[in-house]
């Protein structure tokens, strides 16, 4: 009998505990847990004092706090009494794009949400995100971002609208050791042959033993590779968009040849982004291609002996581009108020607190100007590296091509199991597949 | 003779017994290790097996600017609650199915079988959509019912099995001295059933507890359990594996009191019925 009391009454908690969440969430229309603040149910369609959701993932606790702050700077300073409700996701591996989706088209969602350029095509493809062409095309800061970042939002989407507004980027850069290049006699590469001869005359036997101490390029053959590699691709004036290309072909001979002449660690068709990095570090390596995310332990290991430059240009010039965006989704019923917000993130207040902080590129060019990002000289080389910048084309292959496709393709390249040819065949086969 | 035979007790069984214990115990102990590393050790060259220097600051910032106990708070109340509603309703199906026989019986528990086949993401898209629209949406409640769709089912399938051993002889004694259906169940099947709902409610716990899918989609800020809370500090560049491992400690202590109390009903519980006779 008193077991049986006992469930009665922890039955009866629960159900008051029910009662209460459920009486809270009715109760409380404004509190950042109602469905009304989501914007989807919401009546009201004034602009003035409306209330926004937007979700973001944070890639730590510093990070988290930092955007709880700019979220309240926004709030409290904006003079159209727009309150933005921030409610933070884990990134969860790229799982935080499935839960976005998920929440959108189950009808609910936030009003924005920070993106990924890779997700464009599923979610413009259900409809669910804002076309931002004539916020834009209105907005007095319009210019305040390189048109080259636009044109990368537009591919994304595969049309000719805007549908994600820019927010910070990493561009990849070369970084090199000035003391090696010295020691090879060699100045900073201005143009692609001169980046050729760099790696071939930075290869160096330093102690006489007959063997290679120091390898010019610190290659990238295991995933992620694409990107460093996509350089050369276009340095000989190809793309993507036609691999099997002539000027395609020769990029692909260059980029065999800095391996197969010596002049990248014979590890190379299987070093990832942790290898890359630990080679450099070592100075085993002379020059190798990341973005300002390392530049911080690279200036601990080197002080001053480590430097970087844009990847030079050849026939074409390209580099890749990380990127985080913002999005407003079609369900908002606040709009004016969603774009206020992703402006002020984009070339305001926002952006500059934003892109100091964490240390990733601005997209804003009046950002950009601030000496804080003049003054160092992975920024600069990010910078300048923007207008030039793209992104792997976003296509339903894009993922297998990334994952498997390229790193086994260029692995057999690389160590003589097929021909340049043969290799750029498969690969763009297997990326423009339909 | 005696000394041969403890050497063989030490081989056959000390030796297989300690390999097997470090197995288990050594993720537990290097999570603990971590936790109470300062920053420069954790991620300095050296490996060190034990802290040079014992800090507890990120248990520290982990409740100060972290505030987990929020997300402690809520996984303990989706738990307990899920566990209480689950077990309820899964002890009344449970007996239903294996004393009376009604229409559909079958039916019915192949059903409840056949929702478990289903991966629990299909259910994802629907059940947002219903929380949403029953203004549910990122309350506990959302996570309860959610999560009782598939420890429901999964419930009344284990409690049948324990339910149909447990001789229905047994109640209708009850009932011939003279108590009632109500009172046969509650004063004589429920007692010989505890080890059985115990250990079923264990299970419940923990699935409970550590359920991610649904919980990120499910909650906000203010209502934030403990493994999607801990999912924040793994992101896009980086873990903060001192802050990640002394949230996994603090999230393994309730289960283990739980397990530390529970246990003797739940080793009953999950060898019942394993010999007839």
């Amino acid at each position: 009998m008193k077991r049986l009391l006992f469930i009665c009454v922890v039955a009866l908690i629960s159900a008051v505990l029910f009662g209460c969440t459920a009486a809270r969430n009715s109760a409380d229309p404004n509190a950042n847990n109602s469905e009304d603040s989501t914007g989807s149910t919401e009546e009201n369609n004034s602009e003035e004092g409306a209330t926004i959701t937007y979700w973001y993932w944070a890639d730590n606790s510093e990070y988290s706090q930092l955007m709880q702050d700019i979220i309240k700077e926004f709030n409290e300073t904006n003079d159209k009494g727009i309150t933005v409700v921030g409610e933070e996701y884990p990134w969860d591996g790229g799982g935080y794009s499935e839960t976005l989706f998920t929440a959108a088209i189950g009808g609910g969602g936030p009003d924005v949400a920070s993106f990924k350029l890779t997700s464009t095509p599923l979610f413009t493809a259900n409809d669910l995100l804002l076309n931002l062409d004539d916020y834009i095309a209105n907005w007095d800061k319009k210019d305040d971002i390189d048109s080259n970042i636009y044109d990368i939002m537009k591919q994304a989407s595969g049309t000719d609208s805007i549908y994600l507004m820019p927010w910070n980027t990493q561009v990849l850069y070369v970084y090199y050791r000035p003391s090696i290049f010295e020691e090879a006699g060699v100045e900073v590469p201005t143009t692609y042959e001169e980046l050729l001869t760099a790696i071939e005359k930075t290869t160096m036997d330093t102690n006489g033993d007959g063997k290679t101490d120091v390898y010019g390029f610190g290659m990238r053959g295991a995933t992620g590779g694409q990107e460093p590699w996509g350089s050369f691709i276009h340095a000989r004036g190809g793309s993507f968009d036609d691999l099997t290309s002539e000027a395609s072909i020769q990029g692909m001979k260059d980029f065999i040849d800095i391996y197969s002449n010596g002049y990248a660690p014979p590890t190379a068709s299987t070093d990832g982004f942790n290898e890359i990095i630990a080679n450099f570090k070592s100075g085993r390596t002379a020059m190798t291609i990341h973005h300002t995310g390392s530049s911080a332990e690279m200036v601990d290991t080197f002080g001053d002996d480590v430097s970087a430059f844009p990847f030079p240009a050849g026939e074409g010039q390209w580099t890749s581009m990380g990127d985080t965006e913002n999005v407003i989704f079609e369900s908002s019923q606040h709009k004016d108020a969603a774009f206020e917000w992703v402006a002020y993130l984009a070339a305001e207040k926002g952006q500059e607190d934003w892109t100091v902080a964490t240390g990733n590129v601005p997209v804003s060019k009046s950002v950009q100007e601030l000496d804080f990002f003049q003054d160092n000289e992975f920024m600069k080389a990010s910078i300048e590296g923007m207008p030039f910048a793209g992104i792997v084309p976003i296509k339903d292959t894009t993922t297998e091509w990334i994952s498997t496709i390229w790193p086994n393709t260029v692995a057999a390249a690389l160590l003589g199991d097929k021909s340049a040819e043969e290799a750029m065949k498969i690969l763009q086969e297997e990326l423009h597949a339909e | 003779m005696s000394k041969k035979s403890f050497g063989n007790r030490i081989l056959t069984l000390y030796i297989p017994l300690g390999i097997i214990l470090f197995f288990l115990v050594f993720p537990f102990y290097w999570t603990f290790v971590t936790s109470i590393k300062p920053e420069r050790e954790l991620y300095g060259p050296t490996v060190t097996y034990w802290p040079e220097e014992l800090t507890f600051a990120s248990y520290a910032k982990l409740f100060g600017e972290f505030n987990f106990l929020l997300p402690m708070f809520n996984s303990l109340l989706v738990a307990t609650i899920t566990t209480v509603v689950t077990l309820t309703a899964s002890t009344l199906a449970a007996y239903a199915f294996t004393r009376f026989d009604f229409k559909g019986k079958n039916i019915f528990m192949s059903l409840f079988l056949t929702n478990n086949m289903f991966p629990n993401v299909l259910l994802l898209i629907p059940l947002f959509a219903i929380m949403r629209s029953v203004n549910l949406l990122y309350t506990p409640t959302s996570l309860v019912i959610a999560y009782a769709t598939f420890t429901i089912p999964f419930s009344v399938w284990m409690l049948t099995g324990y339910l149909k051993d447990l001789p229905s002889s047994l109640e209708e004694a009850a009932m011939i001295d003279g108590a009632n259906r109500v009172k046969a169940f509650t004063r004589v099947v429920l007692p010989v059933l505890m080890p059985s709902i115990i250990a079923t409610g264990v299970y419940i716990f923990i699935q409970s507890w550590n359920e991610y899918t649904f919980a990120v989609l499910f909650t906000n800020e203010s209502t934030r359990t403990i493994p999607v809370t801990l999912k924040n500090l793994i992101g896009q560049l980086g873990v903060q594996w001192d802050l990640l491992t002394a949230g996994g400690i603090i999230t393994i202590i309730p289960v283990c009191i739980l397990f530390f109390f529970a246990q003797k009903k739940l080793i009953e519980g999950m060898t019942a019925g394993s010999v007839k006779g």
